[in-house]
């Protein structure tokens, strides 16, 4: 972008970009590592880990999350509240039932570097539930982010002519009977 | 603080929350002078000559012109982020001191001390250097959440 006068430039070198990115059908894992990479500020040639360069990252939609395999079950959230048997494990079913925007947050909390500069990181971490996003940083964005898996659509979502033309191995006979 | 002893900070710009573009960042400028000292002669000429016209180019700045009964003229600039510099600009000529007022004026107001990673080139790119924006295709319009698809 050639308008950038000389000084404005330098300037809009140092600038923070927000980014948004829909946790729609999407693996929080792999929304982790983006959002983790883009908060350090890894993503930008002028990258040095003290210099505090991280971008923000505004991440929707985390209700709709989708863990792969049994994770929903299978997945335990440990904490403990410090008194004696305070030991608490919960599902990520539990967990999310409770609050949608948690396990994004433990995900990317837990992929930041563990220094001083990680609680300074998460609160560049914008973190919703839907898609309504507040007057004031919907004006900052800057960029949307791909999503990194393709959402697979439901055979709700597909029209009655492509299940028709879908190919068939075996067409039943006229006679047969369905279970 | 590191163990050199010197206060060191990286290259970086005083946007506000790192979004914004650039604004002259010298809010107040004060040129505090003595009518008839020697040693305020300098200023006195870049007074008769040159502090309109500064004024009139830097509409973001003001521009106070205070006779004292002072020996040492000074010069002291006042930036948005609440810095102040003074500057003594005792026996110096009109021209040194536009030029003085040009340096203060293009300052960002940030303390000036060793800069980490000081990286220099002789040759500048001709692009220009990074900003978020290179290698960015161009959009029009606010940028908004893309709107879920009716199922």
């Amino acid at each position: 972008m050639s308008s950038f006068s000389r000084s404005a430039q330098q300037w809009a070198t140092f600038a923070r970009s927000w980014f948004v990115i829909d946790a729609r059908m999407q693996p929080p894992g792999k929304i982790a590592s983006m959002c983790s990479i883009r908060l350090q500020g890894k993503h930008k040639p002028i990258y040095h880990a003290i210099s505090d360069c991280g971008d923000h990252v505004v991440v929707i939609n985390t209700k709709e999350i989708a863990f792969s395999g049994n994770k929903w079950e299978q997945k335990v959230y440990s904490s403990h509240t410090g008194y004696p048997g305070g030991f608490k494990q919960v599902t990520a079913a539990q967990l999310h039932h409770k609050d949608p925007k948690a396990i994004m947050k433990l995900a990317v909390y837990g992929m930041l570097p563990k220094n001083l500069q990680r609680r300074t990181m998460m609160q560049r971490l914008h973190i919703f539930a839907d898609d309504e996003l507040p007057e004031d940083i919907q004006a900052n964005l800057t960029e949307e982010l791909p999503q990194p898996r393709k959402i697979p659509r439901k055979l709700s979502e597909y029209t009655q002519e492509e299940i028709d033309a879908f190919p068939r191995l075996w067409t039943p006979p006229q006679d047969y009977k369905m279970k | 603080m590191t163990s050199r002893g010197t206060p060191s900070r990286f290259l970086r710009s005083v946007l506000q929350n790192g979004v914004g573009r650039y604004v002259c960042q010298l809010k107040r400028i004060s040129i505090i002078f003595s009518k008839k000292a020697q040693s305020s002669l300098g200023i006195r000429d870049f007074i008769e000559e040159g502090v309109v016209d500064y004024a009139k180019k830097n509409p973001g700045t003001v521009v106070y012109v205070s006779p004292q009964s002072c020996r040492i003229p000074k010069i002291v600039a006042e930036y948005l982020n609440g810095n102040v510099r003074e500057e003594l600009v005792t026996n110096k000529t009109a021209p040194q001191i536009s030029e003085l007022l040009t340096k203060l004026t293009d300052q960002s107001g940030l303390d000036i001390i060793r800069i980490r990673k000081p990286f220099h080139t002789d040759n500048p790119s001709i692009q220009g250097q990074w900003h978020p924006f290179t290698n960015r295709p161009p959009t029009i319009g606010p940028i908004r959440p893309q709107k879920q698809d009716a199922p």
